[in-house]
């Protein structure tokens, strides 16, 4: 059920059965630009809008990674909620004003069979609660209202545009949800948000115009928050498929409740039909956030042609030599000097930067490419951290046992990359076999899981075997995270990193660093089980000892067979019942005591009390009044609390 | 034979007139020539083997390592072996000690290829398998209930196969690769084939041509049985009594091409005796195959595949798999000829490009590993086609000549390489 419509008055929405609203065909003849905006419209399934169940799904994350952002960016703990509500074709088209027409023809609608397709609301509140620091509005959305507008009602005009590790996958995020709105729904979205401390709230509904690539507003105004509610909110009303892409979402949330365990999300599906709703809560475990990532310069070795030319254009530097030194990293002065001379004749280091022209500047381009520059350092990147990805995993699947790895900083076409990854063995909703949890740039990848680095890398290069680990048998979860400021994506859905790039593939093959802590680890519970697995097969054994022993008993006694001396006198006693099954499983059972005990002894001797560095544990109060000092240092804080 | 050999003629003679060119068809001489040559091969082969007189054995030589080799024990001393055994165990529990089993070793490591024996025998080293380790304790546990349950078989005189002592303990053993490998470690450890132990594999192998044999008193005739042939017993003590008027055994790889050649009874044409295995030979395959090889001292010509796997399971007829290792002296058939499909038939045969496969690299890596396998290396005719092989990096199965026609493999290829005696 797809209903088209002018936004502008939703009371003369018609019923269409066009997939997307109807195209400007007036000017078909002359020649005319297409907006950013007309072009996604278009091509719906590069930003993930390819049905209306994936649309949810990409709705819902999109929002949700904004509102992490937003948070984030202000060194803010996110606090977010997801609503997603079922609104039935009836209660839709009242919704928008339209009579709820019975149908006469039944044929004549397309929908006919696909009832379930029906609008979804999807409410979302982004807060943050509890905030402690004052200075701080709370992000991009709420500082200015007016930018708010700007940002949301424009496809490709995001703020993320510098090179830095971005959660985002085109800059686009909840601008396509806008758009996919207005094209299924035809609803305006809703935003409201305030900053702590103000005490009116600002509202303003809006949507997109489509070719002229820039924000409708509908209304903007100020409105009474008696409750001192701040945070920001946006409500979105889409057609979409929740019956399809429930798992997807459910998944793609616990996913993302590993990977940001400093973060609350209360996640609720409301449905008329009760049986259908759902409620889940991923709570907040740990205050410790990663840092934000910083802008960085650009690496020599990842600038392309158009790229010099852009920041050539923009830079307020004069000449070349500050040009290279100051627009890019890792050129030092005398490497600057260096490299001009080595650019040739025609290059200067005092020419005004402007004036290059096209050939000298590919030039430049040529050099970059084959020169030799030191790696990007890792400092801009945001890394998940080893302390919170493992309470991630901690927190949401309860492994028997987990063990984390964080690696230093590589680099890939100038782009620096961290990896880290995790392994958790057994645990609570984990099946059999293989779990594997892929995340970039700390979000999770769902999708295309069969060609990526890491699914490769975990089912083919690691042999579990050495881990003492079975890969059919046991429940292994696989974490691996790979943050950098460009992700080498594959494909066009976004959803996978490809298996050819060697540097990562070799980096998460690396995550083998983790071998001597999960044997370690296994030593560790075999020490605990080893009593347990070894008087788990006595019976086995001794019944079987004592069939035979009985069988030879019975020969010996019908002297059918003789046996010898001490043979002869222990089948006697079998025979006459002073060796029993149960003589033999007392004996082999004190035997496995002493060997037990022995173990256990040479086990502590050898490994000592410390077997491994001992970590912290973060306990938060969290309902408690804050009572504390802060003695500050340009280097650190200290917090003492009373 | 004769009249049989007239019945075909028309439909030879019908095939020559034919619209359809077949390749190589006109190099056929006739039937007859092409007899006399294999009759000329077979008596010479007879009459050599005849006159070295005795197979050579592992005592013959005098090795540096010694080796372990088992054979074949009479019930009643299995039956002592494990009583012994199981008394030893029990004193050893009594007197709080736990226990351990001694088991030869059969890793990689332990095997050892004898270029004199042609095939591979198993050296002596062995390991201990305790009870009270964590990393033995379940395969300890599985040999004790795995010799309770032969002893049984001992006392009550049958035989059970593979399955069912599996299923008398599923619990415990898991899965039947477990009890499989297991039972090899008893036999090996008892000193004796595994057919002694009474536990057979079911039947896999099957066998048509011109062989009579008599399977627990009764005659067989191989010409008789049909189309399908008939199933190789599982106990090769049953089995005796063979005569053949045949000129030599064909080994072929595959059900497939084994259903071509016995629909066709290729047999009639040219006598011989048709065996396979249906892919990686079982025991009682070999065993027979060795049974027929020794006693009507024919020579064995094997179609394989020409992949590296065809000649990995031509190379476990031959000198043994490493598994069973231990008992190779029994189980391996000397001097078989690799007759086809050889990585240099598919240029000669100008097998089309569309029939050719591209090997896979765990093809290739195979087909390295093999060449340096010593079994290979003993023959340069062999490294030679599988230096080709790798180096072309095609395969091709059996049915690649089915290109040509489904039955121009029985009709032209094999009558063809016969002729030429074309086999290494």
């Amino acid at each position: 059920m797809e209903i088209g419509g002018s936004s502008e008055s939703p009371s003369e929405a018609k019923k269409s059965k066009a997939k997307t609203p109807r195209k400007p065909k007036e000017s078909s003849s002359s020649l005319k630009q297409k907006s950013p905006a007309e072009f996604f419209a278009e091509n719906k399934n590069i930003a993930g809008f390819d049905n209306p169940g994936k649309s949810l799904y990409t709705t819902v994350r999109e929002l949700v990674e904004n509102s992490l952002d937003s948070a984030e960016s202000i060194s803010e703990l996110p606090v977010v909620e997801i609503t997603i509500e079922e609104i039935g074709k009836s209660k839709f088209n009242s919704m928008i004003g339209l009579v709820d027409r019975e149908r006469i023809d039944e044929a004549l609608y397309d929908d006919y069979e696909t009832e379930k397709a029906r609008e979804k609301r999807l409410a979302k509140e982004a807060r943050a609660q509890e905030i402690q620091a004052k200075n701080i509005s709370l992000g991009k959305k709420v500082k200015e209202p007016q930018s708010a507008r700007a940002i949301k009602g424009r496809v490709l005009s995001g703020t993320k545009y510098g090179l830095k590790q971005t959660r985002g996958k085109f800059g686009l995020g909840a601008k396509m949800a806008l758009i996919w709105s207005k094209m299924s729904t035809g609803l305006p979205i809703e935003i409201s948000s305030s900053m702590k401390g103000q005490n009116y709230l600002s509202f303003c509904r809006l949507d997109i115009d489509i070719h002229r690539n820039i924000p409708h507003v509908h209304a903007h105004e100020k409105r009474d928050n008696k409750e001192r509610w701040h945070g920001a909110e946006i409500q979105v009303v889409i057609e979409g498929n929740w019956t399809t892409y429930r798992s997807k979402i459910l998944h793609y949330m616990r996913q993302m409740a590993v990977i940001s365990p400093y973060a609350q999300f209360l996640f609720k599906f409301v449905s008329d039909a009760s049986d259908k709703t759902v409620t889940i809560r991923f709570a907040r475990r740990t205050d410790v956030m990663p840092p934000v990532p910083l802008e960085t310069k650009h690496h020599p070795s990842s600038v392309d042609l158009l790229l010099i030319k852009r920041l050539i254009a923009e830079t307020s530097k004069q000449n070349l030599l500050q040009f290279l030194q100051h627009e890019f990293v890792n050129i030092g002065k005398s490497y600057a000097d260096r490299l001009i001379g080595e650019m040739g004749p025609n290059f200067s280091p005092k020419m005004a930067v402007k004036s290059l022209t096209s050939q000298q500047i590919v030039r430049i381009h040529q050099l970059f490419r084959q020169a030799k520059f030191d790696d990007p350092s890792g400092d801009c990147l945001s890394p998940a951290g080893e302390y919170n990805l493992r309470l991630g995993i901690i927190k949401e699947l309860h492994p028997d046992m987990v063990a984390t790895y964080s690696g230093s900083a590589q680099v890939f076409e100038g782009h620096p990359f961290i990896v880290e990854a995790g392994v958790s063995v057994g645990g609570k909703d984990v099946k059999q076999g293989l779990n594997i949890f892929r995340f970039a740039n700390r979000i999770p990848l769902l999708f295309e899981q069969g060609a990526d680095v890491v699914t490769r890398t975990a089912l083919k290069r690691i042999n579990w075997s050495n881990y003492k680990i079975n890969q059919t048998q046991d429940k292994i979860g696989v974490f691996v995270s790979i943050v950098s400021t460009k992700i080498p994506f594959k494909g066009t859905g976004k959803e996978y990193i490809g298996d050819d790039i060697t540097e990562i593939a070799s980096a998460v093959k690396c995550c083998v660093q983790l071998k001597s802590k999960i044997v370690k680890k296994m030593q560790a519970r075999e020490q605990q089980e080893r009593k347990r697995n070894l008087s788990k097969y006595i019976p086995d054994v001794t019944g079987a000892v004592y069939d035979v022993l009985k069988g030879m008993a019975q020969l010996h006694a019908s002297k059918k067979k003789r046996f010898e001396a001490e043979d002869a006198e222990l089948l006697g006693k079998v025979s006459a019942r002073v060796v029993t099954k149960e003589t033999l499983m007392e004996k082999l059972a004190q035997y496995v005591e002493q060997v037990d005990y022995e173990m256990a002894l040479e086990y502590a001797t050898q490994s000592g009390v410390s077997e491994e560095p001992r970590e912290s544990i973060f306990l938060q109060s969290l309902e408690a009044e804050d009572q504390y000092v802060d003695l500050h240092n340009p280097i650190f804080v200290f917090r003492l609390f009373r | 034979m004769a009249d049989k050999r007239k019945r075909r003629r028309p439909d030879l003679s019908s095939d020559d007139d034919g619209e359809v060119h077949i390749p190589f068809k006109n190099r056929l001489k006739p039937d007859a020539a092409i007899i006399k040559t294999l009759e000329g091969i077979t008596a010479s082969l007879r009459s050599s083997s005849s006159s070295s007189s005795k197979t050579l054995t592992l005592n013959d030589l005098s090795l540096a390592n010694a080796c372990r080799e088992v054979t074949d024990l009479s019930l009643a001393s299995v039956q002592c072996s494990i009583e012994s055994l199981v008394l030893s165990i029990a004193r050893s529990i009594l007197a709080g000690e736990g226990f351990s089993f001694s088991v030869p070793s059969r890793g990689a490591a332990n095997q050892l290829y004898v270029p004199e024996l042609d095939r591979i025998v198993l050296k002596d080293k062995s390991s201990l398998r305790p009870y009270a380790n964590i990393s033995t304790v379940r395969k300890t546990s599985i040999t004790t209930r795995i010799l309770q349950l032969v002893h049984q078989l001992c006392l009550k005189n049958i035989h059970v196969t593979k399955r069912d002592l599996f299923y008398t303990d599923v619990k415990l053993f898991q899965d039947q690769t477990q009890s499989d490998t297991v039972l090899d470690d008893v036999s090996c450890m008892l000193g004796c084939t595994r057919s002694s132990l009474n536990v057979i594999a079911a039947e896999k192998g099957v066998v048509v041509g011109r062989l009579i044999f008599s399977d627990n008193g009764d005659m067989i005739d191989c010409t008789k049985m049909g189309m399908g042939g008939k199933a190789i017993p599982p106990n090769i003590d049953r089995v005796g009594d063979m005569q053949s008027d045949a000129l030599f055994i064909l080994l072929v790889e595959k059900d497939a091409a084994y259903i071509r050649l016995a629909e066709d009874r290729f047999y009639n044409r040219f006598p011989c005796i048709i065996v396979t295995a249906k892919g990686q030979p079982d025991v009682a395959t070999r065993l027979f195959l060795r049974k027929m090889k020794m006693e009507l001292k024919l020579p064995v010509l094997a179609l394989m595949d020409s992949d590296p796997y065809g000649l990995k399971i031509l190379s476990v007829y031959g000198c043994g798999s490493k598994n069973m290792s231990y008992d190779s002296a029994n189980l391996t058939t000397p001097d078989i000829k690799w007759l086809g499909i050889r990585p240099s038939d598919l240029d000669k045969y100008k097998i089309p490009e569309q029939c050719r496969l591209p090997m896979t690299e765990q093809d290739i890596k195979t087909g390295k590993d093999l060449l340096e396998e010593d079994f290979v290396k003993k023959n340069p005719g062999w490294v030679e086609e599988l230096t080709l092989m790798v180096k072309t990096k095609k395969k091709a199965e059996i049915q690649a000549l089915s290109s040509f026609g489904f039955q121009y493999l029985s009709e032209v290829y094999l009558p063809l390489k016969l002729q030429q005696q074309d086999w290494l």
